[in-house]
């Protein structure tokens, strides 16, 4: 990075082994404050792993980490001023009532915004005056989401925090980060739930097994993928095997499916050449686009022929 | 396609799946049933042995019966001796009640953390996934645990009837009414666990439950073989029953009836109360609303403080009930603390003279074992907060690793202090309540004495805390298992030095039988801080364990 603007994080060279298993390997990452950066990848890619890392929750086998200039892993609690952790694990203190929750984790990160945690309260519809053991796995990670939420944090780190959630109050969550985003906070999140990154994150990374394999905007990473285009011809379907870019062709009553990445003008001459009559051309989706990404593992597992039954 | 109709699983996986949670039980608590069992078994083996090694000649074994017959000192502490100068009265005497007390202990550890604790970490939804209700997981867990009361009564009657064969000289069917007495005490607390895991609402107020009615048995038999008008105390105690079984001496088989009773009842009962419960509830009424209480919520001391409190405040209770009961009787049985074996006995324990003071220095020996498992019990606590991620949203916030300990050590430091206080003014309170005499500050001394063993114990803890974090529980249970064992076993039997040098309660003072050695306290209290600073350092340099 040039200049003296500060990120929000900064992660150089982060490795974590666990034996000989690298759960993250080498991983260069840089979050501008004020951005909201999706953080996603397939089970046991590294994700949660980075997190505790950068939390100085766990020890770094290599790299560092660092939040606003602090180092997570020398001065946790300096760095952890700034932020603010969910996890996805919402395990709570059974015997406190979820207001005296709201309160002992205010009282230990020190500031909270009251007036704004009452309206979080309303928006999440949670009864605060019910023990913890009574609370659903939603309502309890409801608890984290307002705790974490009205520490107004320069940093909101959350690990999957809608694991749980009703669609309603993924819809709350929505509104609150945007809220978030909009005063100025920086939001890492890590999530499964692509739709939910597509409608909040500038950015994206993309982590498998351990290495960053994608980052950038969604619109760079659109850019690189391929289109899927469905063209219907009124007379035979041309041969496109030659074609450069062009994968997946399947020819089914006329209408020709495929994808296409790169320059797509050859493709165009071709089907303008032989009378298409109907084309459509849509981006991927960010799901298609994660599928692809997941999908291409160095060492796929064998397809397993399903059983019947 | 022509569709199939699938075969739906056959009968064996059906059964495979529908025992889940039954062999689980058993996978979790067969390697704890095989040590005890163990220790039962050598427990016996040793005392059968050592006897033959102590009292050579009959002259001697008759005075050890004139002498141990009728003392009620002896009785109230170990239960009352019978046919002391045979070798198998004196194995019965002097390995019941210690196996008896651990069998019970393990017992409803086992099975509250086996029933209420898997069922609090959500695993049972998690295994049976519809194959069965509430009822069904608790008739699987107690069959479960019926398994692992087989063998530790398995293991102990091997032992026994080896035993009994070579060196007590009785017949197999005596040495497994022998075994079966001795594991009669876990069993009945297995049920007893597994009936507060229904009452209660979490793991811990279950163990507590049935930790008081273990220490209301204990007191009541205990009361009931001292004090010779109230001996009919004895049947309403639990532990009174097993020991009325008599074994080897005068056997009372009918005994079995409430033990079995109780014990298959109990069982039922929790099956029953689980089938009328939701998952997570209880039984007993348990309020799941409130106004907020926001005292003691300010900070990682304050809430960790409220975060203890039910067990501090527990522990205060037994430790003070446990002093008033044994100063109350500390007088009667003082008395009978006369000839030569009983002191021996009694000063091998490390109290000298007779009368309520000699008494009370033994019975703190045995007191200080329950205020080191109170240390354990504190330790365990902080780290399933940590393993089960809930020091989390600590952590993850403004407050260091070192706050989070230090304030769950401060806590418990504090929590055993004030116990070993309430001890010793309680047992004070119940001396003067007889109307003997013993010094206010000499007893208060000899409670603050207890601290030294607790203090190592939690300092072994932190250690393993922070160097070997899974180990934590069982190195504590371990110092404090084998301290135990060798102290107790000492007191009727000479060892050699090596070995009682191992023990944490050999090197304390039988206060106020004799003066408090604060020197070697020190000592012992050095060591555990020691400890603890080394597991500190790991602490800090290591990874957070969640999950
Ligand atoms: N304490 C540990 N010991 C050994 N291996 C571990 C440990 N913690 C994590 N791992 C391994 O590290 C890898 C990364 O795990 P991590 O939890 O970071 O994945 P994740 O991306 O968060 O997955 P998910 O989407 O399932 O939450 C996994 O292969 C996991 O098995
Ligand atoms: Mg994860």
């Amino acid at each position: 990075m040039t200049g003296t603007s500060l990120s929000a994080v900064h992660i150089e060279g982060l490795s974590k082994f666990y034996g000989d298993v690298g759960a993250l390997v080498d991983l260069d990452l840089d979050v501008a404050p004020g951005e909201v950066v999706g953080y996603l990848g397939p089970n046991g890619a590294g994700k949660t792993t980075t997190i505790r890392l950068l939390l100085g929750l766990a020890r770094a086998t290599a790299g560092r980490a660092e939040v606003f200039g602090v180092d997570c892993q020398r001065r946790p609690v300096e760095a952890h001023r700034r932020l603010a952790f969910v996890p996805g694990e919402a395990n709570l203190w059974p015997e406190l009532t979820g207001a005296e929750t709201l309160h002992v984790l205010g009282q230990v990160h020190g500031r909270v915004d009251e007036a704004y945690r009452n309206r979080l309260v309303e928006r999440f519809d949670l009864d605060t005056s019910k023990k913890v053991r009574a609370y659903s796995k939603g309502n309890r990670q409801k608890v984290l989401l307002v705790a974490a939420l009205t520490t107004r944090a320069d940093l909101l780190v959350l690990d999957e925090p809608t694991s749980g959630l009703d669609p309603l109050m993924e819809q709350a969550f929505r509104a609150s980060v945007a809220e978030a985003r909009d005063r100025g906070q920086t939001i890492f999140l890590s999530s499964h739930v692509l739709s939910e990154v597509e409608a909040l994150c500038d950015r994206v990374a993309i982590l498998r097994q351990g290495r960053l394999v994608e980052s950038g905007t969604l619109d760079q990473m659109r850019r690189l993928s391929a289109v899927s285009v469905e063209a219907r011809f009124a007379g035979r379907v041309p041969d496109l095997s030659g074609l450069e870019g062009v994968d997946g062709a399947v020819v089914e009553g006329g209408v020709l499916r495929a994808s296409v990445s790169g320059r797509i003008e050859p493709f165009l001459a071709v089907i303008a050449q032989a009378g298409v009559s109907r084309l459509v051309v849509r981006e991927p989706s960010l799901e298609e686009l994660f599928l692809a990404l997941y999908g291409e593992s160095p060492q796929q597992p064998e397809a397993v022929p399903a059983s019947a039954g | 396609m022509q569709a199939e109709l699938a075969p739906g699983p056959p009968a064996w996986a059906r059964l495979i799946a529908r025992t889940v949670i039954a062999r689980r039980t058993v996978r979790k608590s067969v390697r704890s049933a095989v040590l005890w069992g163990y220790v039962f078994g050598i427990t016996v083996v040793s005392s059968a042995v050592s006897y033959a090694g102590i009292y050579k000649t009959a002259a001697e074994r008759r005075q050890l019966e004139v002498a141990f017959g009728h003392n009620l000192a002896a009785g109230a502490l170990f239960g009352p001796a019978r046919q002391l100068q045979d070798v198998a009265g004196f194995t019965v005497f002097k390995s019941s009640m210690t196996v008896m007390v651990i069998g019970a202990v393990w017992g409803l550890l086992t099975s509250t953390r086996l029933l209420r604790g898997e069922e609090d970490a959500g695993r049972w939804e998690l295994l049976a996934s519809g194959e069965t209700d509430l009822a069904g997981a608790a008739t699987q867990g107690l069959c479960g645990l019926a398994v692992a009361a087989c063998v530790v009564w398995a293991l102990t009657a091997v032992a026994v009837v080896a035993v009994g064969r070579w060196s007590l000289h009785v017949g197999a069917p005596a040495a497994v009414y022998f075994a079966t007495a001795l594991t009669a005490g876990a069993a009945l607390f297995l049920g007893f666990g597994a009936l507060t895991s229904q009452l209660a609402a979490s793991r811990r107020q279950a163990a507590s439950y049935a930790g008081v009615v273990l220490g209301v048995s204990y007191g009541l038999r205990m009361v009931g073989d001292a004090v010779s008008g109230l001996h009919w105390l004895v049947w309403l105690s639990p532990l009174g029953w097993v020991e009325q079984l008599r074994p080897l001496t005068a056997p009372q088989p009918w005994a079995f009836a409430p033990i079995v009773g109780a014990t298959l009842l109990s069982a039922w009962a929790a099956v029953c109360l689980a089938g009328r419960r939701d998952v997570g509830g209880s039984t007993l009424a348990d309020r799941s609303s409130r106004v907020p209480r926001l005292g003691l919520l300010s900070g990682p001391l304050a809430f960790t403080l409220r975060l203890a409190r039910p067990a501090v405040t527990w522990w205060a209770c037994v430790l003070a009930a446990s002093g008033v009961l044994l100063g109350t009787v500390a007088k009667a049985s003082g008395t009978t603390i006369v000839g030569s074996s009983v002191r021996q006995v009694f000063s091998r324990l490390g109290a000298t003279g007779s009368g309520a003071a000699a008494f009370l220095g033994v019975a703190f020996v045995i007191l200080a074992m329950v205020v080191a498992f109170q240390a354990v019990a504190h330790v365990a606590t902080a780290r399933r907060e940590e393993v089960e991620g809930r020091a989390l949203h600590l952590l993850a916030g403004p407050v260091s690793r070192s706050g989070w300990f230090g304030a769950w050590l401060a806590v418990a430091t504090g929590s055993l202090v004030l116990s070993c206080l309430v001890a010793g003014a309680a047992s004070w309170a119940g001396v003067a309540l007889q109307g003997a005499r013993a010094g206010f500050w000499s007893v208060m001394a000899a409670g603050v004495n207890m601290l030294a063993p607790s203090i190592f114990v939690m300092g072994a803890g932190t250690l393993a805390f922070g160097v070997l974090p899974r180990a934590t529980v069982p190195v504590m249970y371990a110092v404090l298992g084998w301290s135990a064992l060798v102290d107790l076993v000492a007191g009727f039997t000479p060892q050699s030095h090596w070995v009682l040098d191992t023990s944490l309660f050999h090197h304390m003072a039988a206060a106020p039988a004799v003066g408090v050695d604060w020197k070697a306290d020190g000592i012992v209290v050095g060591a555990g801080v020691l400890m603890a600073l080394v597991g500190w350092r790991g602490l800090l340099r290591r990874d957070l364990q969640l999950g």
